[in-house]
């Protein structure tokens, strides 16, 4: 139950800006690669500051086996069918990376113990539409759609699949890939018809880890592209060249009128900013550079690895994360071509400015985050990716990621770090875990898009 | 029939056919083993061989670097002869390398990109 009027969601950004505070967020965790043999899970984290369990796991939804490397996961609607009353936020889909299987847990019953409504079996994903490797989920109306990094045999570009609100496959979504030759991330923005997609790799070539020697044999991404949302089809490309190595996750301004969006390169650390100029040109520009850092130990200085990036609910600040560096930075994008740094934490990281963090030894450095729908408490994790963690952060197969929460201050800029907040997955009941993407109940920063 | 020793379970002795990868045969006879993808793209499933020799053609995730070090795939392996493994995380000390501190040489990738060594030295 979020919204006031009939449907899912908000009526608008600034509704959703006034939503009550969340109580509960649902954060996956996983055992895949880790050399525990349990299955991944969905922890219930109470984050109701009255709570007697405040900062606490509450719940934890195992899936039915082992292997499926949870990872992102998204809303079956959102504030994109406010006016149906028909619909709800209920159902939470979670994909399994390695598995391909999606879980469709349901939320709503009792929100403290989600359980598992239906899976959407990763083999008949491979057989009706030769796709593997599924990645971000959003909701279109009562349609969903999930892109895949690979076909059934794991080479790129992959797809988009389509379910229906009764997650029954329908098919492929897309009409056409074009000349797109890898995918990632997406987000739609209905009133400019357009979709943006990014480029991670072929599941084969991420899945087993990074080899850096990959990226100059073009095994990763370089490339933004521009949709026609109507026609499913990719028009546009936008070459990022050595600015955008590694273009992962992409975000448009909340506003359904602004065609202002954003990437974070990883590789290359840079954020990317694109629009839709006077002319109904796309353009895009380097908007932040984050420098790499030397470290005694590496023959090359250190890129951040800025593997996510958010914008706030009222669009006015984005955040993003230097995974390898351990920091996590807030830019007043007011003007969306000149960010102003207002605000930056550190957590862990290889630098080691901040090893340990209200008590607990942190390995991985901040990496995936969710932003309250007000903008003020923000919710990070330090895991990226099974096999890139244990290359980069070996120790966090005995301690397992950490949850920590940022205060962030939406009059004046900046952000804290949170004392009486730390969620240490080192210590599940299974053993040391790793905690990733999290969402909450009443909708999130990255979740809801409005028609 | 080939025998299949894990050394690092007690040296505990499965018997298997060959027919099938051996993750399917050893786990159908009660061995927990990892795994995630189970078509050879993912190394979730990677065992180490100390003796023996497998067929594991059809594996896309293991670079060349790791295979010379006796990686296997087990989703995707069959037995060719008695083989003795190492399983589990136990056995991926070099399975995982930070990969700007310790880079790979050209013949060490994966084998669809990998420049090998008499190529290399070959004068064009
Ligand atoms: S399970 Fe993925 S390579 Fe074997």
């Amino acid at each position: 139950m979020d919204g006031s009027c009939c449907g899912p969601g908000y009526a608008s950004p600034s509704e959703a800006v006034k939503a009550p505070q969340e109580k509960l967020l649902y954060s996956i965790a996983i055992y895949t690669g880790t050399g525990i043999q349990k299955p991944d899970y969905l922890a219930t984290i109470d984050v109701d500051p009255q709570s007697s369990n405040y900062s606490k796991v509450i719940h934890r939804l195992e899936m039915p086996g082992i292997g499926d490397e949870l990872h992102h996961m998204g809303w079956n609607a959102c504030s994109s069918c406010h006016g149906d009353e028909k619909m709800s936020r209920k159902y939470l889909l979670v994909p399994g990376v390695r598995s391909n299987n999606i879980y469709v847990v349901d939320t709503a019953s009792n929100p403290i113990a989600p359980c598992l409504h239906k899976i959407v079996d990763g083999a008949e994903i491979k057989t009706k539409t030769n796709l593997s490797g599924p990645h971000t989920v959003h909701c279109l109306g009562t349609e969903i759609i999930i892109s895949f990094l690979g076909d059934a045999k794991g080479e790129a570009p992959g797809g988009y699949l389509h379910l229906n609100k009764d997650f029954e496959i329908v098919g492929r979504w897309e009409n056409s890939m074009g000349d797109i030759p890898f995918s990632y991330d997406f987000w739609y923005q209905p009133r400019h018809n357009v979709m943006v997609s990014s480029e991670w790799a072929a599941p084969n070539t991420f899945m087993p880890g990074f080899d850096l020697e990959e990226v100059g044999h073009l095994k990763y991404g370089r490339r933004l592209h521009i949709w026609d949302f109507e026609k499913k089809k990719p028009i546009e490309t936008m070459y990022l060249g050595e600015d955008g190595l590694i273009p992962l996750e992409v975000k448009f301004m909340h506003d359904p009128n602004s065609s202002h969006g954003f990437c974070g390169a990883a590789l290359s650390a840079n954020v990317i900013h694109f629009w839709k100029s006077s002319q109904d040109k796309w353009e895009w520009e380097k908007i932040i550079d984050v420098d790499n850092e030397p470290h005694p130990d590496w023959p090359i200085p250190i890129p951040g690895v800025m593997s996510a990036l958010l914008v706030s609910m009222d669009d006015k600040y984005l955040y993003i994360n230097n995974w390898l560096h351990g920091d996590m930075r807030q830019y007043n994008i007011s003007d969306p071509h000149n960010p102003v740094l207002t605000g930056q934490v550190w957590m862990g990281g290889l630098l080691g400015k901040a090893p340990i963090v209200n008590g607990v030894k942190v390995t991985g450095g901040p990496q995936m985050y969710q932003l309250s729908l007000d903008g003020k408490r923000m919710y990070v994790t330090t895991s990226l990716f099974s096999t890139w963690d244990n290359q980069f952060y070996p120790e966090i197969r005995t301690k397992g990621g950490v949850m920590f929460m940022i205060d962030c201050d939406v009059e004046n800029g900046g952000m804290q770090i949170n004392k009486d907040f730390v969620v240490d997955f080192g210590k599940e009941p299974n053993g040391p875990s790793r905690c990733h993407e999290s969402r909450y109940p009443g909708g999130d920063c990255t979740s809801d898009i409005w028609l | 029939m080939n025998k299949i020793t894990i050394a690092n379970r007690n040296n505990t002795i499965f018997e298997v056919k060959g027919t099938k990868p051996l993750l399917l045969e050893l786990r159908s006879q009660g061995l927990d083993l990892p795994y995630g993808c189970q078509y050879g793209g993912c190394i979730t499933c990677a065992a180490k061989l100390i003796h023996g020799e497998v067929d594991q053609r059809s594996q896309v995730a293991l670079n060349n670097r790791q295979i010379n070090d006796g990686y296997v795939v087990l989703c995707v392996a069959r037995a060719k002869t008695d083989c003795t493994f190492e399983i589990g995380v136990e056995s991926h000390d070099k399975l995982y390398r930070n990969p700007f501190i310790d880079p790979l040489s050209p013949h060490e990738l994966k084998s669809n990109i990998a420049i090998l060594k008499d190529k290399i030295n070959e004068s064009p």
